[in-house]
């Protein structure tokens, strides 16, 4: 039981530095908050503000010019914004106030009942996914009123077309044709319980993240020993060598496991993240990640001889498994290649377990697989650490 | 010299050691043995091979060739383990722990706990003074308070032998005399205490038998008193000059009846048939080269002498 005396000393030694509470907790309970707000925070969806600069008002087709401005104030969450002028409008779009703007050519209610009907201008940028969907939506009603307008000439021909009572009862009913489709989806969506935040993907992630860099403490303990030669002082105790290496990886596993449990109960209380929803698989991930991490530490602390070297691989480390492995933003929306090599990394399979328990419900079963991997990896790195260990 | 020894069972045998790291051999076939109760000391210069004899007796290396025994059993084995109680070189404390915490740590590593580990660190900080200090940390203390406590912890579980490595390197004098008396004490009540130092005094104070290292060669061993007699009636003449001292002049080394000549800290020393006949003549020779003899001793031949004799050269620190 020499490894628990160990074990225990080691955790004593971290209580007694304030630091490492800062690096253990503060430090990923601050980040888990600026990833969240950075990543949406609420994915509720805030109104798209689309401005509507209407040169058509004096048409001789109100109904028309009307039905369009109905058509998109009525779109999903769109908030029209009326404007008095172009260069206003491209200014607001630019601005980023407006996520794209409509200008009505004067004409256009009339030339819709023609062959040849005016297109509707848009003004929007094409990089901003909001200023996107904002378009869409403009597209969408522009598309529709013409083809309600197409619609009502077809069925009145050109005698019935030229009364326009008869035009715009055509037209109302060709509109509301729109809202009875005749081909509908089912389709079935899974929602999580509680809302769908931010937190969803940074609180997981900073767990991933702080997993790497909460191993700095205990891995300094460690260099620290060898170079003050009390590891060598233990060799001369009855503890055996293997006694000595478990302890300080239990050390390491402990203070990770408990630093999870502490960013987890932090989720779940403070941030609305639901690991409880499935809590034997999010205890297994924990302990699997805390395993796979603490390998790591006693890999980086076999590795350096001095403080320095400890910071700079954790560092490193962290930086890669972390980045790489989709705790700052999901791989869904990195690059490719990225991507491909992301999901190569522990990291990601730590991430795709913790999203598949937040997002997808998954249960224990379901990440054993990810479980396994890390437990692999921590086997690798296990290995690697005992080969490269040095006592003196 | 102290008193006290009064067995003569075989604490330590060392036979043929040779230890090489890398290219360099560091021990080169040493041999001695110390009885149990017995201070013996290792003396020799840095890098003479005391280290390295003693890791090999702590467990912490394996020789080239040779074999220790330790009460009779290999070194390094849990019975030898838990018999003996090793006091390194570097301070090899917890320095963000306290006294106490370490003294229970180390304890605890010792196999000690309960009442037992509480009572034995309790005693081992009166003995190194450090009681009223016990709850301060260990980064806190003096170099010679860190070195009382790295000494403590190697007397928690009261072992039959005590090795301790240069233990008074760096530290302030008293820190240094309550180490020496700690020894001399824990002696007394039948400890066992192996020791190395450089500094020949120690030496000469603590032991009751010495070997001499030096280029991983054991050159010469036994009580200061036979150490002394192989210096014979030789003389050690001690002067310093005035001003920067090069070495010993050439000149002087030829001069009949000197036997062996070296310079250190400014300090020139010399073995001579008679002391009392070289003077004027050494006088001479400087008054010649230019020379300005500031101070002049003619000393008891000592451990030193011993050193000068076997190798040509002084025993530097």
């Amino acid at each position: 039981m020499r490894w628990w005396h160990l074990l225990a000393k080691d955790l004593l030694q971290m209580a007694k530095d304030w630091k490492s509470a800062i690096f253990l907790l503060a430090m990923p309970l601050a980040f888990t908050l600026f990833f969240g707000f950075v990543t949406g925070g609420d994915f509720r969806e805030a109104a798209l503000r689309i401005g509507w600069l209407d040169r058509d008002f004096r048409t001789r087709e109100p109904v028309t010019g009307a039905a369009l401005r109905d058509l998109v104030a009525s779109a999903p969450g769109v908030q029209l914004v009326e404007l008095a002028d172009r260069e206003e409008a491209a200014a607001q779009v630019r601005g980023g106030k407006l996520a794209a703007a409509a200008v009505v050519p004067e004409g256009f209610a009339e030339a819709a009942w023609t062959e040849q009907p005016l297109p509707l201008a848009i003004i929007a940028t094409s990089y901003e996914p909001d200023d996107r969907v904002a378009s869409d939506r403009l597209r969408s009603a522009a598309t529709r009123l013409l083809g309600s307008v197409r619609g009502a000439r077809l069925a009145l021909g050109p005698a019935g077309a030229a009364d326009r009572a008869v035009r715009e009862h055509a037209l109302g009913r060709a509109l509301a044709e729109w809202q009875r489709p005749r081909v509908s989806l089912a389709s079935e969506t899974y929602l999580p319980a509680g809302r769908i935040t931010g937190f969803q993907q940074s609180s997981p992630g900073m767990i991933v993240q702080f997993a790497i860099y909460g191993l700095i403490s205990s891995a300094m303990i460690l260099v620290l020993e060898r170079k003050s030669r009390a590891m060598q002082r233990l060799l001369t105790t009855s503890a055996s060598r293997a006694s000595i290496i478990a302890g300080h990886l239990g050390a390491m596993f402990l203070v990770i496991w408990v630093q999870e449990a502490a960013l987890v109960a932090c989720g779940q209380l403070a941030f609305g993240v639901n690991y409880l929803g499935a809590p034997g698989a999010t205890l297994l991930m924990m302990s699997a990640l805390a395993l796979w991490s603490a390998s790591l530490g006693l890999l980086v602390a076999s590795l350096a001889r001095n403080e320095q070297q400890v910071v700079m691989y954790s560092m490193i480390a962290m930086f890669l498994f972390s980045a790489l492995g989709g705790a700052w933003f999901p791989l869904d929306v990195a690059g490719g290649g990225f991507a491909r090599v992301g999901r190569l990394t522990p990291g990601a399979w730590a991430m795709d377990a913790f999203r598949g328990i937040l997002l997808r419900g998954h249960d224990l079963a379901a990440v054993l697989a990810p479980v396994g991997l890390l437990a692999a990896c921590a086997a690798a790195f296990f290995g690697l650490a005992l080969w490269r260990f040095r006592f003196e | 010299m102290v008193a006290g020894m009064n067995s003569l069972e075989t604490a330590i045998r060392v036979e043929n050691l040779v230890k090489d790291f890398g290219p360099r051999r560091a021990l080169d076939g040493v041999s001695f043995t110390m009885h149990e109760g017995e201070i013996f000391s290792l003396l020799g210069p840095n890098g003479a091979g005391k280290s390295t004899t003693i890791s090999i007796i702590a467990g912490l290396l394996r020789p080239g060739s040779g074999q220790v025994r330790v009460f009779g059993r290999p070194a390094g084995t849990p019975a030898v383990k838990a018999a003996v109680g090793v006091v390194p070189q570097e301070v090899a404390l917890y320095p963000d722990l306290s006294a106490q915490e370490n003294l229970l740590f180390w304890g605890r590593m010792y196999g000690l706990s309960g009442r037992r580990l509480a009572e034995r660190a309790a005693q081992v900080l009166e003995l190194i003074g450090l009681t009223d200090r016990r709850a301060d940390r260990i980064a806190s203390f003096s170099g010679g308070m860190k070195r009382r406590v790295n000494l403590g912890v190697a007397l928690l579980h009261e072992p039959r032998l005590l090795i301790l490595d240069e233990p008074t390197v760096g530290i302030d004098p008293q820190s240094r005399r309550h180490i020496l008396d700690s020894i001399l004490g824990l002696n007394a009540r039948g400890m066992s205490v192996l020791y190395t130092t450089h500094y020949m005094e120690e030496a000469q104070e603590l032991s009751h038998r010495l070997c001499i290292l030096d280029h991983g060669r054991l050159i010469a061993s036994g009580t200061h008193a036979e150490l002394v007699r192989i210096v014979g009636e030789l003389d050690r003449v001690e002067l310093t000059l005035q001003g920067e001292t090069a070495g010993v002049p050439d000149s002087w080394r030829a001069l009949p009846g000197v036997r062996a000549a070296d310079a250190e800290n400014g300090r020139i020393s010399l073995l001579a048939d008679d002391g009392d006949v070289l003077l004027p003549r050494l006088f001479e020779e400087a008054a010649r080269e230019g020379l300005h003899i500031a101070s002049v001793q003619i000393r008891e031949p000592n451990l030193e002498a011993v050193f000068m004799k076997l190798t040509g050269r002084g025993l530097r620190d």
